[in-house]
């Protein structure tokens, strides 16, 4: 398999490839490297923290909770902040690197926050393992999840007062899209769904006393349906398979949709709803690997900031910065601006993230210093400078990098080669212009002014 | 010369602008008059106690639904004789007498959503509570009628969804320094070179290098404008007074900037919550007090609006933890000396018609408030931002 393509099918299901591994599969065919990587996501490895003190303050009941409440919403918070950076530790050091791409990208369809953290943990371990299993399996689980039936009230939806907001955004964002239903199917199916709702532990409990029992009509058809019937009414459309293949497409190919690239997914998808076949058409897809698509996308913050990291390890001593750097970017995990998510693509970027996405890889791992030496002159300035603002700012990011490891993996990599490995897209001629005018005093140094170009912004 | 005036008068000699983006500009200025007034909007986070905020001190049902959490009639700043300021508002009660404060009750939307985010969204993005839009109402006015992102300014660390827009979004500041410094790198700078560059067509990355030549234009125009005017007030030392004092001071330097946004947090008092609100609403009102002043001394308080809004307005009855849960319905402060109707826009609230949950009945959408105001003082077309023909109020 060419180069190009592997570096490209890894930033796009991962966060890009090392030197030594590209080698390694470069020695491979399509067929091969894409098999190992399905291969290497078949284990589910679920993201857990110990939950046994939040347990026990919650107990069986909301009324020995009651006493708690406090207590639990204080360690929740604490708990999903660690949550958080467990993720992003995750994602930079995965062993099933597709699942936790494809987990990441369902948390984006699939939004919902909570401030248990009991059913944010249980929620978040869902999206990883349906990630890529079967959709129906997985709008089911969804749709059972305590976090979920808070989120978007399924709870308060009982059949004397339905409660439509799951219902709508079952159809409008998880399934259909918005447009492909009416306002009565959207009446039709919140009775169908009335009594979902969970016990204290976050198990889903089916309340059979509020559930409406009595034909629904749904989508032309009738009968007594429950909330299972009527996610598989949906499923029978067409539609699903083609809205779910639009956000795939985006996500992982293109922000522009080729109708024709979709209407083949869409004709894998619909078969039996398996994500997995859906996504290992798109990898084997010859159009997938298409000019048009390599380098065209902008990084989401955490597809950035863990690319940053693949590349250079870099440890946050303050955990509340990285944490800081997140809203900063726009995109903190766990915490979504509503239930539509992130709008991704040209969204992530305004004036203030993208003054900080340039600057944030020197700043991060190379004292804020960025090397302006000319062609054939040394960078004398270099130590002193970086000193200066390691005493003066050191404190605002206070990180440990591990250069070493950057040395190693680069260690057979030519200099002039090096923007091959960190850009996914062709310089402009301009930044060329002005980078071929500088000296390349250091791999470290180089490496860290091509991460500081509007180029490395793309993947 | 400012851009509006310029547009305006070289409107006369339109045909010697053929670019289309002049066309469009052309558009959104024809039916609009002249001037340039300043909204800022003060956002008061965690919804704040409204009924503890403007006080019906004459009303038994206030006394009796919080027993232990009301302000005792002795202790109101009287505006008539059955409503009063919390005590804390001294300085609000000033501006009031002054006729410079308008206090609109009882403001909400339809089918009230009790969630912070939740209904902080809807009133960031001004659509109906069952909709969902990743614009905000201020984003989609800089889509419409803005010229550069400094065309509002937040003074946060990031931007609130208030301020961002489909195409377009704010620009988010707390002080002009730090950003210009972030962006000012001169490698940033030689990237652009000085050729015309065609890849600036090129769709993300073009997109990339706008922003990033954009972002630095704005930030060394905040800087270098806003740094020739210092305070002419003392503010009061916390986060909230550091922002109005940031506010005024890039008011009066003249940035062209047609919308401030600030915020103030911490009204989510669920526990003790008397304590907490007095802290905050009197930072609250004396921050406000002083940036008046400020802005008065600099002469541009006449063409300056300010909108203080919550999310929320909390429960009428107290909770077991001398708290108030999630309300509904709440007052909003327009301060400004351009006022219609100073003084008490409209009734409180009645205490004995509430809905299922023991809330408010909102009286008053917050979006014909929008309306109005950007009708009346932003001087735009409130449709084309908010989508939807709401009724014009008339407080100014």
């Amino acid at each position: 398999m060419k180069r190009k393509h592997i570096q490209h099918l890894y930033r796009r299901v991962g966060f890009g490839i090392l030197p030594n591994e590209l080698d390694k599969l470069s020695k491979m065919k399509r067929k091969e490297v894409v098999a190992n990587l399905f291969k290497a996501s078949k284990n589910v490895t679920p993201l857990e923290l110990d939950t046994t003190e939040l347990k026990s303050l919650m107990g069986t009941s909301y009324m020995m909770a009651k006493d708690n409440i406090r207590d639990i919403q204080k360690l929740s918070r604490e708990s999903t902040q660690k949550l958080n950076r467990a993720w992003i530790e995750r994602l930079t050091n995965p062993t099933e690197l597709l699942r936790e791409k494809m987990t990441l990208f369902w948390a984006n369809h699939f939004v919902c926050e909570d401030n248990n953290y009991v059913y944010t943990q249980n929620f978040h371990n869902t999206l990883r393992q349906h990630a890529l299993g079967n959709f129906r399996a997985f709008v089911v689980a969804i749709s059972k999840q305590a976090a979920m039936t808070k989120y978007l009230n399924t709870k308060q939806n009982k059949k004397q007062k339905p409660n439509e907001n799951f219902a709508r955004e079952l159809m409008e964002l998880f399934t259909l899209g918005v447009g492909n239903y009416t306002e009565q199917d959207i009446k039709e199916s919140a009775k169908a769904f009335t009594g979902y709702s969970h016990n204290m532990q976050g198990d889903f409990v089916f309340r059979r006393r509020v559930h409406h029992e009595g034909t629904k009509t749904f989508f032309g058809k009738s009968g007594n349906f429950n909330g299972e019937d009527i996610i598989d009414i949906i499923l029978e459309k067409r539609r699903c398979a083609q809205y779910i293949s639009e956000k795939v497409y985006r996500y992982f190919v293109n922000d522009t949709i080729n109708k024709a690239h979709v209407e083949a997914m869409t004709d894998a998808f619909y078969k039996d709803y398996n994500i997995e076949k859906l996504m290992r058409f798109v990898c084997l897809s010859d159009w997938f690997y298409n000019e048009e698509n390599i380098g065209t996308k902008i990084k989401s913050p955490i597809e950035f900031l863990v690319g940053i990291k693949t590349l250079v390890p870099t440890e946050f001593k303050n955990q509340k910065q990285l944490m800081y750097l997140q809203r900063l970017m726009g995109q903190i995990l766990l915490d979504p601006p509503n239930v539509a998510g992130w709008k991704g693509g040209q969204n992530w970027i305004d004036s203030n993230t993208i003054a900080l996405r340039l600057k944030l890889p020197s700043l991060l791992l190379n004292s804020s210093y960025i090397s302006k030496s000319k062609k054939g002159q040394t960078d004398a300035r270099i130590k002193e400078r970086k000193q200066f603002f390691k005493k003066n700012y050191g404190k605002w990011f206070n990180v440990e990098n591990n250069w070493g490891y950057f040395e190693k993996q680069f260690k057979n990599v030519a200099m002039n080669e090096l923007d091959n490995h960190i850009l996914a897209c062709n310089i402009s001629p301009n930044a060329q212009a002005y980078l071929n005018s500088l000296e390349k005093v250091s791999k470290q140094e180089y490496c860290v002014q091509l991460m500081s170009l509007p180029e490395y912004q793309m993947c | 010369m400012d851009r509006r005036k310029f547009l305006k008068q070289s409107s006369l000699a339109s045909s010697l602008f053929f670019v289309p983006s002049f066309v469009k500009a052309f558009e959104n200025v024809a039916s609009s008059s002249l001037g340039y007034k300043r909204l800022v909007i003060i956002q008061l986070s965690g919804g704040n106690d409204g009924l503890n905020t403007v006080v019906p001190f004459e009303n038994d049902l206030y006394y009796k639904e919080r027993p232990s959490l009301s302000i005792a009639k002795g202790d109101v700043l009287k505006l008539t004789d059955e409503i009063g300021l919390h005590p804390s508002l001294a300085p609000l009660n000033r501006l009031y007498d002054k006729g410079l404060l308008t206090i609109i009750n009882n403001v909400g939307y339809p089918n009230p959503n009790r969630s912070h985010f939740r209904s902080m969204d809807i009133w960031q993005t001004a659509v109906d509570s069952d909709e969902y839009s990743q614009s905000g109402w201020i984003g989609r006015y800089i889509d419409n009628y803005g010229d550069a992102p400094y065309t509002a300014i937040e003074i946060n660390e990031s931007l609130s969804l208030a301020m961002k827009g489909e195409t377009k979004n704010a620009i988010a500041t707390q002080d002009a320094k730090s950003l210009f410094n972030l962006s000012r790198d001169p490698y940033f700078k030689n990237l652009q070179g000085h050729k015309n560059d065609t890849h600036l067509s090129e769709h993300n990355l073009g997109y990339l290098y706008k922003s990033m030549i954009e972002a630095h234009s704005s930030a060394k125009y905040i800087y270098e404008t806003s740094k020739t005017v210092s305070a002419k007030k003392e503010y009061p030392k916390n986060k909230f007074g550091k922002q109005l004092k940031t506010t005024a001071q890039f008011i009066n330097s003249h940035l062209e900037t047609k919308v401030y946004y600030a915020s103030l947090n911490g009204f989510d008092t669920h526990v003790n919550q008397l304590p907490t609100q007095k802290r905050l609403l009197s930072q609250y009102a004396e921050g406000i007090e002083t940036f008046v002043q400020d802005l008065k001394a600099g002469g541009t308080f006449d063409d300056t609006l300010i909108l203080t809004f919550s999310e929320f307005g909390r429960r009428v009855k107290q909770n077991a933890s001398v708290g108030t849960d999630h309300g509904t319905a709440n007052n909003l402060f327009i301060i400004g000396n351009q006022l219609r109707k100073p003084g008490l826009y409209n009734k409180m609230a009645n205490l004995s018609d509430l809905d299922g949950n023991g809330d408010l009945k909102f009286e008053i959408d917050f979006r014909t408030i929008y309306a109005t105001v950007l009708n009346k003082w932003l001087e735009v077309n409130d449709k084309k931002i908010l989508n939807k023909s709401f009724k014009q109020l008339n407080f100014i």
